[in-house]
């Protein structure tokens, strides 16, 4: 797009509340990642360049849409915490092209990782192609329906981020996070409610979401909603607690 | 009760010996605390043998086969070797993530195998601590055969279903 060096001395970059995310303050307040691939988008998202602390440096970091990115969404929404942070292992479940996963990637930074799993080949050629320019990717192309085999590539996760919009979708959390989240580590789901059940009210759809994560050694924390940016779609979080 | 485990990681196959596990899979929270805590979770477990890959081909070719459950012929030597001694055979009981390779394990081998919550609960343990357990690596070796074998997988993925119809069924 446009993006590239505009912004410069206008814009002022402040810290969010979410450790490595950044709110950009120019004519208009925009949520933003610091790129940890610096010099192209991913998905033609905006970009701004901002003096970095020494002399002639600049860092640049990208725009991150709440329409394009449901744990952008939460976070406007004012989520109280995302456990997504520098330095952390997460996986990501149902990692579609990989736009979202790049900002989780500029969140987690290069000491972290994200492992992203979609089953979709389409998709799963441009997650591929997305992580060759950030090495903190680690893509796999499986079925989270079946980390059994995928279980090779991962080692122990902080958190578990899912939006793979399927029906039994807590199942699919809770059998991954059997595997690979750590005792005490975090799950942030986005629930989509007509995907899991669409004559049933959403609220209905959430409340049994949070009561089958109740009943699957999780305990939840928090639920938010991700209106206006998606419709009838919930954030939930939740503990995993692997002891009764 | 497990006396072994079996650790398949990105870099290659280890073996565990069990020394320690009479509370685990209790789920008290005291059992997890001291899996989460390397110092007490390494009086649990000992490395018993670790097997590197040899190459990026090779590890693609195990990880396949562990996908669906295969017994690898490099996983098989190692497992015949480490566990197979007459005076031993027949105490050894090894903890498997899989159930489907523990099958096959056990009809190649004759090795029992255990699928229990309990061996579960010591496998998590392995994948938790293991940059600290396999003895060898080095700072994020284990990452980095991650990340090449998470690409070659998944492109390998790409070009083996992509005219396949039946991937779906499970």
């Amino acid at each position: 797009g446009r993006g590239g060096a505009r912004g410069g001395a206008n814009v002022i970059l402040e810290n969010h509340r979410h450790p490595g995310v950044f709110i950009a303050k120019g004519k208009e307040s925009m949520l933003v990642t610091k790129s940890i691939a610096p010099g192209e988008a991913v998905y033609g998202e905006k970009r701004i360049s901002i003096d970095g602390g020494v002399e002639g440096t600049k860092v640049e970091y990208r725009v991150w849409n709440p329409f394009r990115s449901k744990l952008a969404a939460g976070v406007l929404n004012g989520v109280e915490e995302i456990f997504i942070e520098p330095g952390q292992k997460v996986l990501y479940l149902g990692a579609a092209s990989g736009t979202s996963v790049s900002h989780v990637a500029d969140i987690v930074g290069p000491e972290g990782v994200v492992y992203a799993v979609e089953f979709s080949l389409r998709s799963g050629r441009d997650l591929i192609n997305m992580a060759k320019k950030r090495t903190n990717v680690i893509p796999i192309v499986e079925d989270a329906r079946t980390p059994q085999k995928y279980r090779m590539l991962l080692s122990t996760v902080d958190a578990i981020f899912a939006d793979v919009a399927q029906p039994d979708q807590a199942r699919i959390v809770a059998l991954n996070a059997e595997y690979f989240l750590k005792n005490e580590g975090n799950v942030i789901i986005s629930i989509k409610a007509s995907c899991i059940d669409s004559t049933a009210p959403p609220e209905t759809v959430f409340a049994r979401e949070v009561q089958f994560l109740k009943d699957n050694k999780f305990k939840p924390l928090e639920q938010v909603t991700l209106e206006p940016y998606e419709r009838d779609h919930a954030m939930v979080t939740a503990k995993y607690q692997r002891h009764k | 009760m497990a006396t072994h485990a079996l650790f398949e990681s990105s870099s290659g196959y280890a073996i565990f010996e069990i020394k320690l596990q009479e509370n685990v899979g209790s789920m008290t929270k005291a059992v997890q605390n001291s899996i989460d805590d390397l110092a007490k979770f390494g009086k649990m477990v000992t490395l018993l043998s670790f097997s590197p890959f040899k190459s990026a081909a090779h590890a693609l070719e195990n990880a396949n086969d562990i996908s669906e459950g295969i017994l690898n012929d490099y996983l098989k030597s190692l497992l015949e070797l480490n566990l197979s001694k007459p005076a031993k055979k027949s105490s050894v009981k090894l903890a498997v993530w899989d159930p489907v390779l523990a099958s096959s394990i056990k009809s190649a081998l004759s090795i029992d195998c255990d699928t229990s919550d309990v061996s579960k609960d010591i496998i998590r343990g392995i994948r938790q601590h293991a940059p600290k357990l396999l003895k060898g690596l080095q700072g994020d070796d284990l990452m980095k055969a991650q990340l090449g074998l998470g690409h070659s997988y998944s492109r390998a993925k790409l070009k083996f279903n992509v005219n396949r119809i039946d991937n779906m069924i499970i």
